[in-house]
């Protein structure tokens, strides 16, 4: 009876806190920026907490360990019949992980934290405060009125979008056509739209400069060209959709990660047959996939070092054989993530010389680099992604490198950069005056 | 305008596949310091059998523990061939998935490659527990050679040890995390194995997840464990031989008596009767149950490293 009583008195508290930690929680989020509602239901609840924070990151695996604690309180409160072994040993189990679950929740709950004084710009004595006394201190920062955030959590909903242009484009017979109207992405209890509107036909023979800052989805946008990543988005390579084809498409489309990922105990020969092999058609003969990797070999200034082990290559000669390893297939486009990273300028000029000719054997190159302007002469067009309010990437130019200075009105590559980037990147903010400014632009061309 | 599906151009399917990458892992065995398991397989074995292999198809204590620590030698080989073999180049994997790799080719790659490397440790390991005095069973059930017979059981553990170990490098991103898992998964495997640690009736269905107890088992099995003679009990009224009852020495005069009637080695069997266990059996059947679940294991290990590989384009950037 005494017990029964005991733990009925433990359910109440255990109501009276929750409901007054998601008071506090409601009025934290308000500030925050984020929808109060998220309060009271619990898993999301935390993890508005870290986005609150700015620990987005420590937010999820901070839910996930919450997912498993709620889950091992449900399994307990459940009456259960121990003279099954089974579940005996299920429940000790069960009770070990939870045990272990508690010590890591209360790191990833001090980190949630840390970050939330340092973003309310206040003394980290309060974290201990706030993991010992949830409750009572989350409702004091929730109801005062000096405890205001730095940074709001951003909430896309509420901010204006820059202009859309939203029409497909024809497609062009001999080229690469995009017609992306968005790619999202489902993160936890969020929709995210990564790229939106995006739209533009390179033509066959074109060496295309991708530039972006941090976070602009550059790769997301490569990704979705060669359907690596599909997009809701229409992708005609010449006159054939690379996603419906993907499974052959892939073939026709190079893709050059910026690590350079091979296996270093291989030889160049080796490591290029091993790639030709994979990827030409089987009906190519011995002596003809022979003669490929020859001829690729010799174009790549790679026949000298042919028999070396790939660890023993320069770092200029290791990035060649990455770019000869998708060569070796002879795609109609060849995409490059950095292909300059961590090579001197002369190498690096070299480099981008050798896909300049590859660009004039009638092929579509595609390059991110982050030091465009001592190779800009080699390009023939620019493509500009910009981050807009919503942190979603759109397209802020697509056309000729000389028309993109006069576009953004500046001088070089950097500075554009420069002026699309945020604010709180050290740039001028001006993405969404570009992105608007474009689509005006491109809408009185379609027509 | 678009011309919907274009004609399909045949690519090297699996099997090619397969071969291009057994090259890889070969070159990488000769090149690279995959080859370092051979002579460290031979280290251990020669290790234990010099510490417990005294004993092993003797008595019933000496096989069981040696048994145990035969097992434990073949996990711990297994473990150590494959636990850094794809997370230590995941990127590279994801890099070829995305030109055409077929994830159940490569893994079959390394089933094939590991399983030459898990015989060649089994062969070394019988060489130098011979070479080093260790009894094997002279008996055999499956085969005609007891030798072949327990063979198969040493390298059905490794090789389950191994694609285990496979699974772990199939879904930890680095090999740091791979190397964290790693002795968890062979302190499970150590204290489930059934015999050599006193479980309490609970836990015992948790052995059904091991290797070891398997292995373990068939061993014991194949060594005819249950016609053993058992001398724990011998050895302890030897060491309490000096222990006086009214003034006199019971058990000294036991055992000397016992001596001088030539007694001991039925004592010692008579011993053994009391204690044999079913599971251990003499008998063709239950070899074939050990190998059976051990080779189900096996393929679990691999169905699932196959799924989890699958999504490695789903890897963060």
């Amino acid at each position: 009876m005494a017990s029964t009583m005991n733990l009925n008195i433990g359910h109440i508290i255990d109501v009276i806190l929750y409901i007054l930690t998601s008071l506090g929680y409601m009025k934290l989020f308000e500030k925050c920026g984020i929808s109060k509602r998220w309060a009271w239901i619990p898993l999301t609840k935390e993890y508005h907490l870290a986005l609150c924070a700015d620990r987005e990151e420590e937010g999820k695996v901070y839910v996930g360990i919450r997912a498993f604690l709620y889950l091992h309180s449900i399994f307990t409160a459940i009456p259960h019949n121990f003279n099954n072994y089974i579940l005996s040993i299920a429940v000790s189990v069960f009770g070990i992980l939870a045990f272990a679950m508690n010590i890591t929740e209360l790191v990833y709950l001090t980190r949630i934290y840390t970050g939330l004084v340092k973003l309310f710009g206040k003394s980290r004595k309060w974290v201990p405060v706030l993991v010992l006394f949830e409750a009572i201190a989350v409702l004091y920062w929730g109801f005062n009125s000096d405890y205001k955030p730095t940074k709001r959590a951003a909430d896309v909903s509420e901010i204006a979008a820059a202009k859309v242009f939203g029409t497909d484009i024809e497609s062009i017979q001999e080229g690469l056509t995009v017609n992306i109207k968005e790619r999202t992405a489902i993160d936890f209890f969020r929709k995210k739209v990564l790229l939106k509107d995006i739209h533009m036909c390179i033509p066959k023979g074109h060496m295309v400069l991708l530039l972006g800052g941090s976070g602009a989805g550059k790769t997301t946008y490569l990704n979705a060209i060669t359907g690596y990543e599909p997009a809701d988005a229409h992708i005609l390579l010449g006159n054939n959709d690379v996603y419906l084809d993907y499974a052959e498409m892939m073939y026709d489309i190079g893709f050059v990660p910026q690590q350079d990922l091979m296996r270093g105990n291989d030889t160049v020969w080796l490591t290029l047959y091993d790639a030709a092999t994979l990827r030409l058609p089987s009906s190519v003969s011995l002596g003809e996939r022979n003669k490929r990797i020859n001829a690729v070999l010799e174009q790549f200034g790679l026949t000298a070092v042919k028999d070396s082990l790939v660890e023993k290559l320069s770092g200029g000669q290791r990035k060649r054989l990455s770019i000869a390893m998708e060569f070796i297939s002879d795609p109609t486009l060849f995409i490059l993530d950095e292909p300059d990273s961590g090579l001197d300028g002369v190498v690096a000029r070299n480099l981008f010389e050798k896909l300049r000719s590859i660009a004039d054997e009638g092929k579509i190159v595609v390059v991110i680099t982050h030091t465009p302007d001592r190779v800009i002469d080699l390009f023939d067009d620019v493509i500009v992604l910009a981050k807009d309010a919503n942190k979603t990437g759109r397209l802020a130019w697509y056309g000729p490198v000389k028309d993109a200075y006069e576009f953004f009105g500046k001088t070089s590559m950097e500075e554009i950069l420069l002026s699309i980037n945020q604010k709180d990147e050290g740039g001028e903010g001006r993405a969404d005056e570009f992105v608007s400014k474009y689509a005006d632009r491109i809408g009185k061309m379609v027509g | 305008m678009v011309n919907g599906r274009r004609k399909i151009v045949r690519r090297r399917g699996r099997v090619s596949q397969t071969i291009i990458y057994l090259g890889k892992l070969f070159r990488m065995f000769l090149f690279q310091n995959d080859w370092k398991v051979l002579p460290m397989s031979a280290v251990i074995a020669g290790l234990v059998a010099f510490a417990v292999g005294g004993n092993i198809f003797k008595t019933m204590e000496g096989t069981l523990m040696g048994t145990f620590a035969l097992s434990c030698v073949c996990i711990w080989n297994g473990f150590f061939n494959s636990i850094q073999s794809i997370c230590r180049e995941r990127a590279i994997v994801k890099r070829e998935h995305r030109s055409g790799l077929h994830i159940s080719s490569y893994i079959l790659a390394h089933m094939i490659y590991q399983a030459v490397l898990c015989l060649l440790q089994v062969v070394i390991m019988i060489l130098v527990s011979t070479r080093m005095g260790v009894k094997m069973p002279d008996k055999s059930l499956v085969t005609s050679f007891p030798l072949v017979d327990i063979g198969i059981s040493l390298f059905l553990i490794t090789y389950c040890a191994d694609m285990l170990a496979l699974l772990i490098s199939s879904f930890a991103k680095t090999t740091t995390a791979a190397m964290t898992i790693m002795p968890f998964m062979l302190i499970v495997q150590l204290l489930f194995s059934g015999a050599f640690f006193n479980l309490p009736e609970q836990a015992m269905p948790f052995t059904k997840l091991t290797a070891t107890k398997w292995g373990l088992t068939a061993l014991c099995a194949q060594g005819d464990y249950n016609s053993l003679p058992m001398v724990s009990l011998w050895n302890n009224a030897v060491k309490m031989k000096n222990y006086e009852v009214g003034g006199e020495k019971p058990l000294q005069d036991a055992l000397v008596e016992i001596e001088k009637k030539n007694k001991r080695e039925e004592i010692l069997l008579k011993c053994a009767e009391q204690n044999q266990n079913p599971n251990y059996a003499f008998d063709v059947n239950v070899v074939y149950t050990c190998w059976g679940w051990i080779i189900g294991w096996t393929l679990f290990y691999i169905l699932v490293a196959v799924i989890i590989l699958e999504r490695i384009d789903k890897d963060r950037r």
